[in-house]
């Protein structure tokens, strides 16, 4: 399989097949806390998309020093920091360079921090994607983080849509609310189900 | 009110009245993904508890020390280290747990419950009361990790306490039926979300009866960064103020 | 103001000093134990895949080019009580569903497999896991060549693909055979004295 190809693969495996929300369960506190409107669904999944992107992009070379000093074992703690360090300082930059991105995704930044979802997805880039250093390696990585990304908000955007209709239903008494609702996501995680196999066939 | 109440108090609370999980709708990452047995479930409840109480020990001793500007990065440093001693400890001593926990051991350090802990009991109460809430909300967490797995192991795999050495070679007791014909589904990504969805109604129903309010995910109120978060947490907690007056 | 700054910086400094070096220490008790635990599995697993072997010898390690990939790979080989050679231990990795898949596989010297273990696998449990049971992993035990997957049986050539997990069953085909490749293109195969 060539590279470009690869790299395609990678996206729709963490979009379709991997889905961090449906499949990993990584995130699921925004997925149930901020999906009850469409447009806070979209606003806090592209901040979650950028987050993700940059955070890979900054750690996986720090990854690289760990290494080379013999640290690896640090790797969670250094990560977290400089996650939230990542966020706090996007924000600020954000909130004194372009008001209006600012408005738009700012005020979803603090959450993000604490979102297993972001620290996920660079612990797995280590795990999955290997640590040589190279390039290629690094390619890969940015693609999962942006995969997952995007996985991310198309669950968010779909389980909008789902809640959306929940609101209009006479529900059993006991099932109203969150119960209702988590049963409605293994709904939409089991349609996801329906995708396993897809990548491998692809390109075969 | 808080400084009144018995140690006891504080132990118990965290085991049904304030159930992390069933209760206050934290943790619910691990909660799902980690539940396919009932070993990994406990073992994720054991690790996040001695998480938990260590982390809560060390904050309530450094409240006084810690300016409370940088309360939230060094919470989370601490937390970190914590997360990542027991990491070690279980890749050293106990490596099929650590097989089986994979991302999710490291994980603990952004669960909600002690970030939450931190901010909402360690940081402003004694070293014996923090430990004890500690100890109170972990077992709670194992508690309710125990029930999804215990549930989502029998239907799904048809067996009971399955990867430890020590039952009947690493494949647990078969349950009949069951074993036989194991309803795969249980296992995967979708059960858990159901299993979990059925005991949050059951939890609903008897917290119901004791006249206790509905378990609901406050937005992002419950959310140890809720203080920071300005529009989701107002607009979410109206509507959900609203849903409830209705 | 400048104050205001300062202390809370400081007090995070050293809250973070405090934290690496409790964590080094701690680190510098595990490690070894970690290590150890590496070489305790892959010891048993040998044992495992080549119950005929009494001894092994040093372990040799490389990168193999199999359909165009290059993967690290190690062997050992597997000596009866004489001292004599009677096939090879492969150590080599693919990628499942869930990840990096590493399999050990015992390749005896007329070139047939004689056993399969995973040392590391994540897959799906209730599907791709289920690689890690016996029946699985005994259907590989005799086969020689190239192995293929087949949806439906286990053949001469193939083995049987788990259910709902063909990702998982290729990753481990694939495993055991840039194992029978080494064995065949770099070791020389039967003409191996």
């Amino acid at each position: 399989m060539s590279y470009s190809k690869e790299l395609i693969s990678i996206l729709i495996t963490y979009i379709l097949t991997q889905n961090f929300i449906l499949s990993k369960f990584l995130g699921i506190c925004p997925f149930l806390g901020v999906s009850k409107k469409l447009n806070t669904a979209m606003g806090m999944s592209a901040a979650v998309i950028f987050v993700m992107l940059i955070s890979t992009a900054i750690t996986y070379p720090i990854y690289n020093l760990l290494v080379h000093f013999g640290l690896e074992y640090l790797e969670t703690i250094v990560f977290i920091l400089v996650i939230a360090a990542l966020v706090q300082l996007v924000e600020t930059a954000m909130k004194k360079f372009m008001p209006p991105l600012y408005n738009a995704l700012g005020i979803y930044l603090p959450l993000i921090t604490t979102n297993c979802a972001v620290l996920g997805v660079v612990l797995l880039n280590i795990d999955t994607n290997g640590y040589s250093g190279t390039m290629e390696n690094f390619g890969r990585a940015m693609m999962s983080s942006l995969g997952a990304g995007l996985g991310f908000m198309l669950a968010m955007v779909m389980f909008a849509g789902v809640r959306s209709r929940l609101e209009s239903c006479d529900i059993p008494k006991f099932l109203k609310g969150l119960p209702i609702t988590l049963v409605a996501a293994s709904l939409t995680s089991l349609s996801f189900l329906g995708f396993a196999g897809l990548v491998e066939n692809m390109f075969a | 009110m808080a400084e009144k109440k018995t140690l006891r108090q504080e132990f118990t609370k965290g085991l049904i009245k304030e159930n992390p999980v069933l209760r206050l709708v934290l943790g619910t990452c691990p909660t799902l993904a980690v539940t396919t047995s009932v070993m990994s479930a406990v073992g994720m409840g054991a690790s996040a508890t001695a998480v938990l109480v260590c982390s809560n020990i060390a904050i309530s001793l450094l409240r006084k020390v810690i300016p409370s500007k940088v309360r939230i990065p060094a919470y989370i440093v601490i937390i970190a280290s914590f997360v990542t001693i027991v990491q070690m400890v279980v890749k050293a001593f106990m490596p099929e747990l650590d097989q089986q926990l994979g991302v999710y051991l490291p994980l603990i350090v952004v669960n909600c419950i002690i970030l939450g802990r931190a901010e909402a009991f360690a940081g402003k109460n004694p070293v014996l009361a923090s430990a004890v809430d500690g100890l109170g909300m972990g077992v709670g967490f194992t508690g309710a990790l125990f029930f999804m797995g215990f549930i989502r192991e029998l239907f799904g795999s048809g067996t009971f306490l399955s990867g430890i050495a020590g039952i009947n070679g690493g494949n647990g007791l078969a349950v009949p039926f069951l074993n036989e014909n194991p309803m795969l589904i249980f296992v995967l990504a979708p059960g858990g979300f159901f299993v979990f969805g059925i005991l949050m109604a059951v939890a609903n129903k008897i917290a119901e009866g004791k006249g206790l309010p509905k378990a609901e995910l406050h937005g992002c109120e419950n959310c140890p960064m809720a203080k920071s978060c300005t529009i989701i947490h107002k607009e979410d907690c109206k509507s959900n103020e609203e849903v409830a007056s209705k | 103001m400048k104050k205001a700054i300062l202390i809370p910086t400081i007090s995070l400094f050293i809250i973070c000093l405090c934290a690496t070096f409790l964590l080094g220490i701690v680190n510098s008790v595990t490690e070894d134990k970690i290590a150890q635990n590496a070489v305790q599995t892959e010891m048993d697993s040998r044992k495992v895949v080549m119950a005929d072997a009494v001894s092994f010898g040093d372990k040799v390690e490389g990168n193999h080019t199999y359909e165009g990939v290059d993967s690290p790979y190690s062997y050992v080989e597997a000596l009866d009580a004489n001292s004599n050679l009677i096939g090879y231990v492969f150590v080599t990795q693919s990628t499942g569903y869930g990840g990096a898949i590493s399999t050990m596989t015992g390749v005896s010297t007329d070139g047939k497999v004689t056993g399969v273990e995973f040392l590391q696998i994540n897959e799906t449990v209730g599907l791709g896991m289920n690689a890690t049971k016996d029946s699985f992993k005994d259907q590989f035990k005799g086969l020689s060549g190239v192995i293929g997957v087949n949806k439906n049986e286990s053949t001469e050539t193939e083995v049987k693909a788990l259910t709902g997990a063909t990702i998982t069953t290729k990753a481990a085909a694939k495993g055991v055979n840039i194992a029978l490749d080494i064995y065949e293109n770099v070791l020389g195969g039967e003409n191996n004295g």
